[in-house]
């Protein structure tokens, strides 16, 4: 009997989707939890092994969806789902606070705590004086064969080059990622790899999110990051906020609400910058001293749909890079 | 009629989400570009997929057989220990040993000690699947009525004897166990995915993952179907006939050699590859949970302590289920010549798991079937396609063994057929069903691929749970919750082995 026992449309509980990493999402919702005594039944995957469970399941589940919140980790996949008409409008009271260049503008989908890409080093490898300070340099021969990224096929790093291609233009970026190749980069199989190399000094340097590389310097002081085009006029670093999106026809859509409420407050923010080191949107949340500012990081300028429709476009010549 | 209706609510429930799939598939929007994928690049990707698997499969057996001819073979001083500590790999997810095996080896040399990725693949895929081949050779083997060699012995040398009369009557588990490895192989997404060797079921998944492409990933997953049934059915004679996994002689006699000259070589020999295989892996899981800064073994119990006893309840829960289908199946297959339900559960067998979550999702996510969907019975269901089969040929061979003359001398005394079966078919099954039982376990508790597709939400689940923490945990977190596992696992079978003893002791007959 208990085997056979659903759990749909009960009015105090709530279906969340979530890739973001459990370790810093879920107590979050336990919070919520116990704050409103609405039961979060998650469902966690994660971005770094490709949100392949979550993902095809919103997508496998349209046509009787059992989710009523997707929390992504960043706003790309909340537009595929989008495009494919299973998420909702819906415009939260908490989303005042928000920057505007965070949110979709239907709210299909909507903003909130940001990682950005970074450099990960290893001291005992590279001085800092000797570090690439452009994304750019990274073909530069004195580089060769020491620095890794993750699979572009996936996760952040797909999204971090759609970006590139966005800003630098197909051509120029197309030649950057040829060059890099030709300066034997080492494509790891995600961005905890890439972390992993640099930690265990297989390579000197590499690309990763800012929530592996606080990790990384909570596990080891040889570790240092810093992050690339700041300079005057650079073309400055990706930042990528946690998406919300409310799913479309969704059994219990009123506390998918306030969850999406709760996950856009000040609160929750600050309890992500403490956990994870991810940088608050909203201002004036209080953030541990080492957590960067978005106020003092250059951002890449993009347009967050446009970059989901250029990476549609890239992606088969993405796969053949990452093949041959 | 009696043996139609149940066997056609299994297939429904089974074989209707593939069905289904494919019937969609079929008829899917693209449908006039079905075959489009089948092109040059793809045969390519295929047959190197086909090579690294088939070494692998190739070197797997090898190890096998020679293992198991000295564990099932020989009068060797502890083989049952060394029989043991070998299988053990079978309980690690082979994600989680390539990481640990890898480490330990660069750990050693200093750095990467596996330059070329496909050969990192083909060891890592090698020293987890080569105790399967050493169960169902060594059991081949010891199948194997020493008069036949004793026979042989009089005429030619040792070698001799092994290459003419022990090779070609163990040729179908040789062969069972090949097909079964490459299937396996061909199948696994994680550790080509770790070594970054493009294999076409890496192909499948970046369909599913980049792309979102079901209606390709799909037609994809088809060909890889095809191939592996083709691949099975094409030995079709041997599935049928291999003793596989059989667990348990019944009714002949088997030579056991001594060894004389060179035994402590061979014990120095089987603890170089212990500790390939083993002790290096673990070790490293061990050095990497405490030298991190902080010792996480207490966080690790935290995390996963509310997944172990949902997670070993449904493992139970499945391999009951498991093996009363299996029992089922093999009777069918055995004894009524019914063969139909077991091709259907080699079918959901060779069907990868992303393929069978999304046909599963598809088949049964409707608001009539929410009762199903939406409970962990979904995940019974999972579990039963996709183990069904090796619990099947376990128990069937077992019962192909069972002299029919038992049963007959109880028919003509007039014993009626249910009791017939309970008082002496299944105690003389036991060993079979128990082993059935406790590979099911194993399987259940650490499957992932489908699992993380259909899992009812907030049901909290050991491998899923590591899988999700580990993404971003320090690594002393990941390898303590994956030693842990280890652990529980290691334990629960424990027990399971002291209760079979209890049992068999009970229903012993000689």
């Amino acid at each position: 009997m208990v085997i056979l026992t659903g759990c749909r449309n009960s009015p105090d509980k709530v279906v969340v989707y979530c890739t973001v990493d459990q370790v810093f999402s879920e107590p979050v919702l336990r919070d919520f939890e116990e704050k409103t005594g609405i039961s979060v039944r998650a469902v966690f995957d994660t971005e770094e092994t490709k949100s392949t469970g979550v993902m095809n399941r919103l997508i496998a589940e349209k046509e009787n969806l059992q989710c009523d919140l997707f929390w992504s980790g960043d706003p790309l996949r909340n537009v595929v789902l989008q495009s494919r008409g299973i998420t909702a409008s819906y415009r939260s009271g908490q989303t005042a606070l928000i920057p505007a260049y965070f949110k979709e503008k239907e709210n299909h989908w909507i903003g909130f705590s940001a990682r950005a890409r970074v450099l990960i080093y290893n001291k005992t490898m590279i001085p800092p004086g000797a570090l690439p300070h452009s994304i750019l340099d990274f073909t530069l021969p004195r580089y060769k064969g020491q620095f890794a990224i993750a699979n572009p096929l996936f996760g952040t790093t797909t999204f971090h080059v759609a970006a590139l291609f966005s800003v630098l233009g197909y051509e120029t970026a197309e030649q950057w990622m040829e060059e890099l190749k030709n300066n034997q980069v080492i494509v790891a199989a995600s961005n905890g790899d890439v972390k992993k190399s640099v930690m265990n000094g297989e390579v000197a340097f590499g690309l990763t999110d800012t929530d592996d590389a606080f990790e990384a310097k909570k596990e080891s002081n040889d570790v240092g990051t810093l992050f690339l085009d700041q300079q005057q006029g650079g073309i400055g670093t990706l930042i990528m906020p946690n998406a919300l999106s409310l799913i479309k026809d969704s059994p219990n859509s009123e506390n998918g609400k306030k969850l999406m409420d709760y996950l856009l407050s000040r609160e929750t923010e600050a309890k992500l910058a403490a956990s994870c080191a991810q940088m608050p949107l909203i201002k004036g949340t209080e953030v541990p001293a080492t957590v960067p500012s978005l106020d003092h990081i250059i951002p890449m300028k993009i347009d967050y749909r446009k970059t989901a429709v250029q990476l549609e476009k890239i992606q088969p010549w993405l796969k053949k890079w990452v093949e041959e | 009629m009696a043996r139609y209706v149940p066997a056609g609510l299994v297939a429904l429930l089974l074989l209707g989400p593939f069905l289904a799939l494919f019937v969609r598939w079929l008829t899917g929007p693209d449908n006039l570009s079905l075959m489009a994928f089948i092109n040059r690049s793809t045969l390519l990707l295929v047959g190197k997929s086909l090579l690294l698997s088939g070494t692998v499969a190739l070197l797997a057996s090898f190890l096998g057989t020679v293992c198991g001819f000295l564990f099932y073979r020989l009068k060797l001083t502890g083989k049952g220990f060394y029989k043991l500590a070998l299988l053990l790999p079978l309980l690690v997810p082979p994600y989680i040993y390539a990481v640990a095996w890898r480490d330990g080896f660069q750990w050693l040399s200093g750095n990467s000690a596996v330059s070329s990725p496909e050969a990192g693949m083909i060891i890592v895929h090698t020293l987890v699947y080569f105790p399967l081949a050493m169960l169902i050779t060594g059991t081949a083997l010891s199948q194997i009525h020493s008069g036949l060699e004793e026979a042989g012995l009089m005429r030619v040398s040792f070698a001799g004897m092994l290459a003419k009369i022990v090779l070609p009557l163990i040729r179908p588990a040789l062969t069972i166990s090949f097909l079964l490895i490459l299937i396996i192989s061909l199948s696994d997404f994680s550790v080509p995915a770790f070594f970054g060797v493009n294999t076409f079921t890496t192909e499948i998944f970046t369909q599913f993952s980049a792309f979102y492409n079901h209606q390709l990933a799909i037609g994809q997953s088809f060909l890889l179907v095809l191939l592996c049934l083709t691949l099975l059915l094409s030995e079709n004679r041997y599935l049928s006939d291999a003793p596989f996994f059989s667990v348990h002689v019944k009714g002949s006699k088997t030579k056991h050699y001594p060894v004389n000259k060179g035994r402590t070589f061979l014990h120095i020999l089987l603890w170089i590859f212990l500790s390939i295989v083993l002790v290096l892996p673990v070790v490293m899981l061990f050095h990497q949970a405490l030298s991190g800064r902080e010792i996480f073994f207490s966080r690790a119990w935290d995390l996963l302590g509310p997944t172990i006893f949902q997670s070993a309840k449904l493992a139970f829960s499945g391999a009951l289920l498991i093996s009363f289908t299996g029992l089922w199946v093999g009777y069918m297959k055995e004894r009524y010549r019914f063969p139909h339900l077991n091709t259907m559960f080699l079918l959901t067998f060779i069907i990868p798991s992303t393929v069978l979550g999304v046909a599963i999702i598809k088949f049964y996510n409707h608001p009539g079937a929410n009762f199903i969907y939406t409970s962990i019975t979904i995940l019974l269901i999972a579990y039963v396609a996709r183990f069904g089969f090796i619990a099947a040929r376990i128990i069937g061979n077992g019962i192909k063994q069972l002299p029919g003359s038992l049963e007959e001398a109880a028919r003509v005394i007039g014993i009626p057929p249910v009791k017939r079966f309970f008082s002496i078919s299944i105690p003389l099954l036991l060993p079979s069903l128990f082993t059935a039982f406790v590979l099911s376990f194993v399987l259940c508790l650490g499957e992932l691929g489908t699992t993380i597709m259909i899992y009812p939400p907030g049901t909290e689940l050991m491998p899923v749970k590591i899988f999700t923490i580990g993404a971003n945990a320090p690594l002393a977190l990941t390898s303590s919750m994956t030693l842990i596992s280890f652990g529980v696992t290691l334990f629960i079978i424990l027990i399971f082995f002291l209760a079979a003893k209890i049992i068999f002791n009970r229903f012993r007959y000689d």
